[in-house]
Parts: C-alpha cells; sequence; structure tokens
C-alpha cells in the first residue's frame, strides 16, 4: 500500500490536478522499462494491477509488452513483483467476466500472450519458484481456459514442462496443490500426448496420494478433482490404460470403495462395503471411482482375470449395497454387454431397510446368487419392492438396468437356454408337473387383478417380466420351443406377493399354495395363461368406468402382453399354432376394429401380431391362413397398415432410444392438464424397451407385405411374389435390395431353424447311442464276469473230477485188494459175507 | 492385480530414427510375436514385461514408452528422455543414415534424461542380411549371457546365429558393420547389441543387459536420491493400499 500512495503522489503532480487514467496509465507503463529502478517498477505494477481490474482496456493496450518484460525480467528475481505481475496479467486476460467487451479484450491479450511459446515455457518454469506457484498456477489455468490448444502444443516442447507439473502436485500446501490439480484437469483435456507424459512422470502415483490423504472417497471437493484428473488420464487412452495396469493402483480402486481386492469366488463382500453411510460428497467421488472401473472393464484387449474384481465391486455395489440409486444404476449401465461373469454363481447377501429407522437400521437377508438377486431387482425393484408402487423415474431406470444386464447376460444362447429350460416341467407322463415357480415366472403369468383397483406395482413387475422374458426368447427357436412346455404352477393374487418377503429365485414362493388348486379341467400352458391375461386386460381397458390413468395401466398391461407374443411368435410357427389354438385371434380382432382417435399404441401392436400369426401360421391346425385371410380383408389391409403406420408415429415409440426407455410421467403431451404437485419425486414410466423398438423396425415391413399375400403363397419375401411386385410397382431399389436381403436372411433362417432341429434330434440319437454302447459296455463286462466265473467253476469241476478220478482209481485198489483179501480169507477157510461183494459198487461214494 | 511379484520397476523408452523398427522390438519383447508392417507410432505407446536377472536373482518389470522416430514428435518424446532408467538407441544395420543419425538422438538423451540413464545401441533387423557381412570374419555376432555389467560398452562376444531361413523376401546389403557400431558405442560408453525384431534374436538380451546395468548402478547407490522416477522398488508386503506406498523410490 505505500507504494501505492507514494507513486499515486507522485503521479498526481505537483499542481494536484486531476489526470485521466489514459496518462496515469501511459505514465506507469513507462516505469516498466527495465532502466527504472526495481523498486520502482514493482510500484508501477502494483498500481497497474490496481487499474487492471476498472481500466482493463487502457492497462491492456499500453502497459502488456511492458508487463511480459517485467514477468521475464524481474518475476525470478523479486517474489513481490512476480506475483503482482502474474496477477496483473491473469486480469488482462480473464474472460470469466461477461460484461460487453471484456470477453473479447480478454481473448485478445491472451491472443498476445500466447503468440509465441516464449511466455507459456517461461511458466512453466516458473513454476519450479515455489513463492509464485500460486499465481503462475492461476495465470496458466486462465491462459488454458480461453487458448487450451496453443497453451497444450506449447506444453509438449516446454522444457520444464512435465516435471514441473509433478513437483506442484507434491506441494504440501493444500492451496497449490488443489490450483494445481484445477490447471491439470485443463491441461490434459482431448490430449492423448500430454495425458500420456504426465502418466510416464507419475502423475497417476501423485494423484492417488492426494486422493488418500484427503481421504478417499469421503475425501470431499479436493479428492473430486483428483479423482476427475485421474480419469481424464484414462478415458479414450488405450496407452495409459495399459500402463495404469501395471502400476500398483487399480487394487487401490478397489480399497477405496472398502471393497476387498481380492474375493474368493465363494466368499460374499464383507458387510462394510455393503452398509455404508452416504452423503453427497462421498456419492459424488465414488461415482467417479465407479466410472474409472467400469472405463477399465470396458475397454477391449485386456484379461478378463484382471478386471474380475472390477466387475465383481460393481455387481455388489448394485444389488447388495445400500448405496445410492443413482450410483447403482451407474454401476449396472458399465457392467459390459458382453459380460462373461458367472453371475450364478456369485452368492450376495441383499440387505433391505429396516422400516421407520431413517435407513440407520438394516435387515440381511438370505444368501441369493447375484443372477436371482439381479432378477429381483428387476421385477420388484430396490430393497425388495419398496417404495415400488410410486415409480420415480430413478427407480425405474434402476430397475431397467438391470433387465438390460440380464438381457446382455442371456446373450449367449447357452445360458437362456438353461434358463428357458429350468423353467419346464419335468417330463412325466403319468401326471404332468407343473413349472417350478420362479419370481420372473410368477410375475409374468399372474393374472392381472380385475377385481379391485390395480397395484400399479404389479403392473410394472409383470410388466418387466415379459421385457425380461422377451429377451430370453427373442430370435432363439430352441428357448422358444422350451418355452412352449412351460405351465407355471399355481399362482397366488400379485397384492400379496409384492408385501411378501424375499423369495430366492430358486425356491418356492414363501407360502406354498393351501388351497389344493381347484382343478381347473387342465394345467394351462404359459402361452395359453398370456393370451388369457391379455384379453382379460384388452376387456379391462375398454371398460367405461375407468378413470383415464386406470386405462393408461390396463394399456400397459396389454403392451407387455403384446410385444412379448410379438417376438415370441415371430418364425416361430408352432408357437403361432398354440396361440391360434388358445384364441388369441379374436382377442386381437376386436381392439383392431375399435378404432378410437386417442389410441394408436394398442391397435397398432395388435395388427403387427396379427400380421406375425397370418405370416408364421404354417402348422396344420384348425385355423390355417385361409381361417385368417377373410379375416384380413375385412378388416382391409390399407387399415391394418395405418394403425402400424400411426402406431410408429406415437411418441411413447419413438422417444424410446438405445440408453433411455423410460419416460417421464405425465408425458408432455398431457402436461397442460395435469400439473404436478410441487415437491414430488419425478414419477417415470416404461413402455417399450429398444430391443423391440429394434425388433419391430427391422421387421414391421415383412409383416406389411405379410398381409396381401395370398394364404396358400409362400412367405411373403418369397421370390415369384417379390419379383412380380418389384415389376408391377417398380419399386425402388432400396427396398428391393432389402426385400432380398430380408428374403436371404429368412431363407438362412430357415435353414439354421432346420439344422437346429437336426442337431438336436441327432444330439437325442446321439445321446440314446450313448446310452446303447454303455449298454452294451455294460453287458461285456457281465458277459466277463461270467466267463470268468464260468471259468473258475470250471476248474473247480475239473478239480472235482480229478479227485474223483483219483477216488475211483483208490477205490478200484481198495475193492481189489479186499477181493483179494477175501480170497485169501476165503482160502484161510474163514467167513465172507458173499452178497457184500455185490454192494461193493454202489457203496462207492460212502467210502 | 495379482501380489507383486516384481523387485525393481525400471523405466525405459525405445528412441532412434522412423521405421528402424523400434514398436517391432518392443512388440518382440512383450508378446514374442513378431510386427510386420506397423503403422507409425503416434506420440508413444506403452507396454511392459517381467524379466529375471539370473545373477542377482532379481525381478525386473519393465515399463517400456516406445517413442515415435518422426521429427514432428520429437518435442513430446523428449519429454519422456527425462524420468527413464534405460535407453534403446536403436537403428538399422542396413541404413546408414539411421546410423549416423543416432549421434543426434544420442545428444537429446544427453542433454533432456537423467544423467545416470543407462543406454544400449541396438541395430535392429540383422536378419535381412545375415549371410556374409562385411566383416567377413564372423557372422553377426551376440552378446552373451554371462555377466558383463561393469564395463558397459563391450560385450562379449560370441558367434552364433546361422539357423537363418534360406530364402529371404528381400534382402538388404548390411551398412552398417558391426565393429564401426562397437566402436563408437565404445567411444561414447554405451552398451551395445546386435538384433532382430522379425527372429527375435537378442532382443530380449538387449533389454536384459541394459538392466544389468542398471541394477549395477543401483548397488552403486546411483539412484538414491529420491529424484528418478525411472527406477522403483518393491515394498516388502507391497502395502497396496496405503497410497504412499509408491513414492519411496528404490534403495540399494
Amino acid at each position: 500500500m505505500e507504494f501505492f500512495s507514494q507513486t499515486y503522489v507522485a503521479l498526481r503532480g505537483p499542481t494536484g490536478a486531476p489526470q485521466t487514467p489514459t496518462e496515469i496509465i501511459s505514465k506507469l507503463s513507462d516505469r516498466l522499462s527495465p532502466a527504472t529502478l526495481l523498486a520502482d517498477r514493482r510500484a508501477a505494477v502494483l498500481s497497474l494491477k490496481g487499474l487492471a481490474r476498472d481500466c482493463r482496456q487502457e492497462v491492456g493496450e499500453m502497459a502488456l509488452p511492458g508487463l511480459l518484460d517485467v514477468l521475464f525480467n524481474d518475476a525470478e528475481v523479486d517474489a513481490e513483483i512476480g506475483k503482482a505481475v502474474l496477477e496483473t496479467l491473469d486480469t488482462l486476460c480473464d474472460t470469466e467476466d461477461v460484461t460487453s467487451g471484456s470477453r473479447e479484450s480478454g481473448f485478445k491479450y491472451t491472443d498476445k500472450v500466447v503468440a509465441s511459446d516464449k511466455t507459456t515455457h517461461f511458466l512453466f518454469a516458473l513454476l519450479a519458484d515455489s513463492y509464485v506457484r500460486l499465481p503462475t498456477l492461476q495465470f496458466l489455468t486462465t491462459l488454458l481456459h480461453n487458448r487450451r490448444q496453443v497453451i497444450q502444443s506449447y506444453f509438449l516442447t516446454a522444457p520444464a514442462g512435465p516435471g514441473s507439473i509433478i513437483a506442484v502436485l507434491e506441494d504440501k500446501r493444500d492451496v497449490i496443490r488443489n490450483e494445481a490439480i484445477t490447471m491439470v484437469q485443463a491441461l490434459i483435456s482431448q490430449s492423448p500426448d500430454i495425458q500420456k507424459v504426465l502418466a510416464f512422470e507419475g502423475a497417476f502415483e501423485k494423484l492417488f496420494n492426494i486422493i488418500t490423504q484427503e481421504g478417499g472417497v469421503d475425501g470431499g471437493l479436493v479428492a473430486q478433482s483428483a479423482l476427475t484428473c485421474v480419469d481424464g488420464l484414462l478415458r479414450f487412452n488405450n496407452s495409459n490404460q495399459s500402463y495404469f495396469r501395471e502400476t500398483s493402483l487399480p487394487p487401490v480402486l478397489c480399497a477405496l470403495l472398502q471393497f476387498p481386492v481380492s474375493l474368493d469366488i465363494q466368499t460374499t463382500a464383507p458387510q462394510e462395503f455393503a452398509l455404508q453411510f452416504w452423503d453427497t460428497d462421498k456419492q459424488a467421488n465414488t461415482s467417479l471411482i465407479v466410472g474409472i472401473m467400469g472405463m477399465l472393464v470396458g475397454s477391449k484387449g485386456h484379461g478378463v482375470q484382471e478386471t474380475l474384481p472390477y466387475t465383481r465391486c460393481l455387481i455388489e455395489m448394485a444389488l447388495a449395497s445400500n448405496a445410492p440409486t443413482a450410483l447403482k444404476i451407474q454401476a449396472l449401465r458399465l457392467l459390459p454387454t458382453n459380460i462373461n461373469f458367472p453371475l450364478s454363481e456369485i452368492s450376495l447377501t441383499p440387505y433391505v431397510p429396516v422400516p421407520d429407522t431413517n435407513g440407520e437400521e438394516w435387515d440381511r437377508l438370505e444368501l441369493a446368487s447375484a443372477l436371482d438377486a439381479l432378477i429381483e431387482l428387476a421385477i420388484h425393484g430396490e430393497y425388495n419392492g419398496l417404495d415400488a408402487g410410486k415409480r420415480t423415474k430413478e427407480s425405474l431406470e434402476l430397475r431397467t438396468a438391470a433387465a438390460s444386464v440380464f438381457e446382455n447376460f442371456v446373450r449367449k444362447d447357452e445360458i437362456r437356454q438353461a434358463i428357458v429350460q429350468s423353467m419346464v416341467p419335468p417330463e412325466d407322463p403319468d401326471s404332468p408337473q407343473r413349472s417350478r415357480t420362479t419370481p420372473l415366472l410368477h410375475a409374468l403369468a399372474s393374472p392381472p387383478n380385475t377385481a379391485s383397483a390395480l397395484e400399479p406395482a404389479d403392473v410394472i413387475s409383470t410388466h418387466i417380466a415379459t421385457l425380461m422374458f422377451s429377451h430370453l426368447l427373442r430370435s432363439s427357436p430352441r428357448a422358444k420351443a422350451s418355452a412352449r412346455l412351460i405351465i407355471p404352477g399355481p399362482l397366488q393374487p400379485t397384492h400379496d406377493q409384492a408385501s411378501n418377503f424375499f423369495v430366492p429365485a430358486d425356491g418356492t414362493p414363501a407360502e406354498p399354495a393351501q388351497e389344493e388348486p381347484e382343478d381347473e379341467d387342465e394345467p394351462q400352458t404359459l402361452l395359453q395363461i398370456l393370451t388369457e391375461n391379455l384379453s382379460l386386460a384388452l376387456l379391462s381397458r375398454s371398460r367405461t368406468n375407468a378413470s383415464d390413468r386406470e386405462a393408461r395401466e390396463w394399456d400397459r398391461y396389454v403392451v407387455g402382453y403384446l410385444c412379448l407374443l410379438s417376438q415370441w411368435l415371430w418364425e416361430d410357427p408352432k408357437s403361432v399354432k398354440d396361440f391360434l389354438d388358445a384364441g388369441g385371434l379374436g382377442v386381437l380382432v376386436e381392439p383392431i376394429n375399435q378404432t378410437s382417435e386417442v389410441d394408436s399404441v394398442v391397435p397398432g401392436l395388435c395388427s403387427f401380431l396379427l400380421g406375425i400369426c397370418y405370416e408364421y401360421n404354417r402348422q396344420p391346425g384348425e385355423i390355417t391362413r385361409a381361417t385368417i385371410h377373410p379375416i384380413i380383408n375385412r378388416l382391409s389391409v390399407d387399415m391394418l397398415i395405418g394403425q402400424m403406420a400411426r402406431f410408429r408415429e406415437d411418441e411413447r415409440f419413438k422417444s424410446v432410444g438405445p440408453d433411455s426407455i423410460v419416460l417421464s410421467f405425465p408425458p408432455p403431451s398431457l402436461q397442460p392438464s395435469v400439473k404436478p404437485a410441487v415437491g414430488t419425486l419425478d414419477e417415470g414410466e416404461i413402455w417399450f424397451d429398444w430391443a423391440f423398438v429394434d425388433f419391430w423396425k427391422s421387421n414391421y415391413y415383412t409383416v406389411q407385405r405379410g398381409f396381401s399375400t395370398d394364404p396358400d403363397q409362400l412367405s411373403s419375401s418369397a421370390g415369384m411374389h417379390l419379383s412380380e411386385e418389384l415389376n408391377g410397382h417398380h419399386a425402388d431399389l432400396l427396398s428391393g435390395q432389402s426385400a432380398e436381403a430380408t428374403m436371404l436372411i429368412a431363407s438362412l433362417r430357415d435353414v439354421i431353424r432346420q439344422q437346429t432341429g437336426e442337431i438336436e434330434s441327432l444330439q437325442k440319437r446321439l445321446n440314446e447311442v450313448n446310452n446303447v454302447e454303455s449298454q452294451v459296455a455294460e453287458l461285456q463286462k457281465q458277459v466277463e464276469s461270467l466267463h470268468s466265473q464260468l471259468a473258475s467253476s470250471e476248474t473247480k469241476r475239473k478239480d472235482v473230477e480229478k479227485e474223483q478220478e483219483d477216488l475211483l482209481v483208490l477205490l478200484d485198489e481198495v475193492t481189489s485188494k479186499r477181493r483179494k483179501d477175501k480170497a485169501r480169507l476165503r482160502e484161510a477157510g474163514l467167513e465172507v459175507s458173499e452178497d457184500e461183494a455185490d454192494d461193493d459198487d454202489d457203496d462207492d461214494d460212502e467210502e | 492385480m495379482a501380489g507383486i511379484t516384481w523387485h525393481y520397476v525400471f523405466k525405459f523408452i525405445i528412441t532412434g530414427d522412423p521405421a528402424v523398427g523400434k514398436s517391432s522390438l518392443l512388440v518382440r519383447l512383450t508378446d514374442q510375436r513378431f510386427l510386420a508392417n506397423p503403422d507409425p507410432t503416434l506420440g508413444v505407446e506403452f507396454g511392459s514385461k517381467l524379466i529375471t536377472i539370473p545373477e542377482d536373482n532379481k525381478v525386473v518389470k519393465l515399463q517400456c514408452w516406445d517413442t515415435a522416430g518422426q521429427e514432428t514428435f520429437r518435442a513430446i518424446t523428449r519429454s519422456y528422455y527425462r524420468g527413464a532408467a534405460g535407453c534403446l538407441l536403436v537403428y538399422d544395420v542396413t541404413s546408414r543414415d539411421s546410423f549416423e543419425h543416432l549421434r543426434t538422438w544420442l545428444a537429446d538423451v544427453r542433454k533432456h534424461a537423467d544423467p545416470h540413464v543407462s543406454c544400449i545401441l541396438v541395430g535392429n533387423k540383422v536378419d535381412l542380411c545375415d549371410e556374409p557381412t562385411p566383416s567377413g570374419a564372423s557372422a553377426p555376432p551376440t552378446s552373451s549371457n554371462s555377466p558383463n555389467t561393469s564395463s558397459s560398452a563391450s560385450s562379449i562376444i560370441k558367434s552364433s546365429k546361422s539357423s537363418a531361413s534360406p530364402s529371404k523376401v528381400k534382402r538388404r546389403s548390411r551398412e552398417v558393420s558391426y565393429e564401426e557400431a562397437e566402436l563408437w558405442a565404445k567411444q561414447e560408453g554405451l552398451l551395445f547389441v546386435e538384433a532382430s525384431a522379425k527372429s527375435g534374436l537378442n532382443v530380449e538380451q538387449a533389454f536384459v543387459d541394459a538392466s544389468r546395468d542398471i541394477l549395477e548402478k543401483i548397488k552403486k547407490g546411483v539412484f538414491d536420491d529420491d529424484r528418478s522416477p525411472g527406477v522403483k522398488q518393491s515394498l516388502p508386503n507391497s502395502a497396496l493400499v496405503d497410497g504412499s506406498a509408491v513414492k519411496s523410490t528404490c534403495c540399494a
């Protein structure tokens, strides 16, 4: 301040006459020349610093070159002048101020400063001087903010560049370190080269030091910006990612989240990971770490082993922790689309909050496999369906995220087949069995509750179940064939079920069906039940007394069933037959005929499904293509196509994207009439998932064309018909190509289907043959053992025979001896019994 | 993410003219395969490899930064010299120019790198000219496995390598003789080896030689000051959770 007043006094001049700022600034600028004393220059810089804010224009125009000279010459010598000149320059180049002109002048002065690399290089070198570090960093941040790319290119040529950055990251003073992180964030942005250079210099280690020092995820803003830096160094930078893996840091990421690094696949995650206290800072930091983990999991070309702990950590966080919902959504979405994680082998412990404890006490539920927990989460919602009825956008996001993880998981045909197969009841010709009731099957097959008001939680459960079941069946003839055999067990009305305690997916529901199912004539297959439920929902929907809101819920049921059925019946004549036999045709025709202005979704979908039924009704049966054809004609093909076109225009269909299937409720079109009450949570709703939209878009054309084929014609894409159509209508090349492609695909699919069938039958045969073989082997073994037995008894027999012979010989000898003896006795005149001699031979054995 | 299985981490840089085979050397080292037609490196690429130095019974993790040879990236690649513990100066034995230019590359390294950096001169692509060499006396020699760390320049020479495939697609004549390169290496105090990324000859050897040299320096206490980020020692029990563990560098 002393300099300041002195200078002003000096400048004011003896007369005390007021001077214009221009005059003052020009005088001050003159004083910046190196000729004047250091003290004078210092005073001039300090004055200019004061003036820079108010008279930015003048100071910039007149003093900028002088200020830069001072920077080069004096900043290293005198910390005070260095600090002042840096702050002045920073003020001049600042573009944060949005008042007219000042932004432009800020950019203008920045351009002057960065006209050559000299200033930038000097600034990076100046970072070594710990007295002026802070203003240097601030000035660099400002320059980077204004002209990032130029500074970045200068940085790469700066001799002192990378080293100085690392040094400031190690600065013990918090202020400087934090400013350094901000600067580094800007510096590495979109520059893989700088990212690599800094990684080479050990930036990862330094940043993680900061994070740990700050207290990890509880570390607040500083840890957050350090984590952002780490993220910036890694994202889209393969080289750095592989370098990062080489360091000792990957396990630290897990450790920061309290997740044990080397968790055996059999052991469950510890409770201190699952149950934590969350605040906003922690959530933000955790979200960054989760993001980094997801990036490392998702990047290609790295071993599964390395990323396994991350995948596990993400899964545990999403399925068995009390982490905020937003984090769970993020964790689920970051799981790779080609997930090959043994979900069913991992056991985890889900928790639910104890009611009325404000999230401070938690109940531990019984162990469940990760797959079951995932299905549970999708179908019933977070914490076992707590608050599922409220349908906040967030909770729906979470559940659909879980459903898409499921979709990715069942992408492998073996897995989906195994899951569907497990729902098929065991084959037993004597007493037809029911399928085991899994939560998925239960939610899918539960009939809509027509007696009382609809429970929103049930609707959404059933709807999500239809989405997930579609994932299992879509374009898998094998899965469809197995699914036809599913006979769901007796179902409890769902409104009890929702409040039920957690039911492990592989167990039976908590309360077994007490009342013996008052046996309706025959157990229904899943496809029959779905058809029936669809018909029920369509009927209830048309009830006149239903409120708007309720009608919308019924629509949702209908949409769920229709979407699932379309994907199920597509290219599967046997399923089509089952559906038609269950009375599907009548169910569909009714709503198509009821043209209402309001609703386009249901009629459109019904037309679509009807088209699929017609197209793929290739099995002999009661209802043939010839039966359907007149119905289509009566409805008129134009009308059907029109319904489908209207469907495509519906907002609910159009606004679905690959990553966003949850729409806000009430929709914008209804908003003016229904004002959401202030303070209510964001409400959302689901109609279609992307998989269905994709399915529709690739197939609706085939269905449309199918309407106009004759009943006795082959598939609508068959060659004759196509060429006729092409000739007749001069169809444009594009559609021709796509038609050709469709045809090709269809024929290939046929081939594949046949082959799959063949493979299956062959496999069965093989199994049989194997069985026979094993039988043969067994028999052979038996024969062998019999042989050996035979041989042994033979030898035994021979032994015995030989013995017998010996005995006979002996006997013979004895007999002859006896005869002689008798003869001798007779000769000797002793009495000998005559008859005895005759008996001798008979008595052989006795002897 | 398994436990740490190394005693030291050394940062290496690979530098030299464009298209002398720097990236191929690295890929040969890390993946044991030959990178046939690589694109020019942009900036820098990273690769790593565990090697064992049998004499010291030490496992060393090499973190190799393969730099771009092109002039446009010179500024970037210079940033890597600082903080490297080892440096491979690569030239192409069939290109005189690439050898001549090494003077500038070496000057660069001397200027920007740590004064203690261990440099090894690597003549690459010997597979292209492995029939008679200009020196006539012997086939291209390979550096031996015997410990040879104290004298930095001369490697014990052992003639070997006659099993190269007889028909080469393109054979080019050698333009830099083994003797000449060896002499220059001696003058400049560099280690020296001739190698082939294609056949894999001497590739790992080059890194092992350089690592041995660095280990020797560590024993002498050269890297004791905490400054060099190029050498790191694993700590017992590798206190992973503690972020500060990574801070400490090696000690003898």
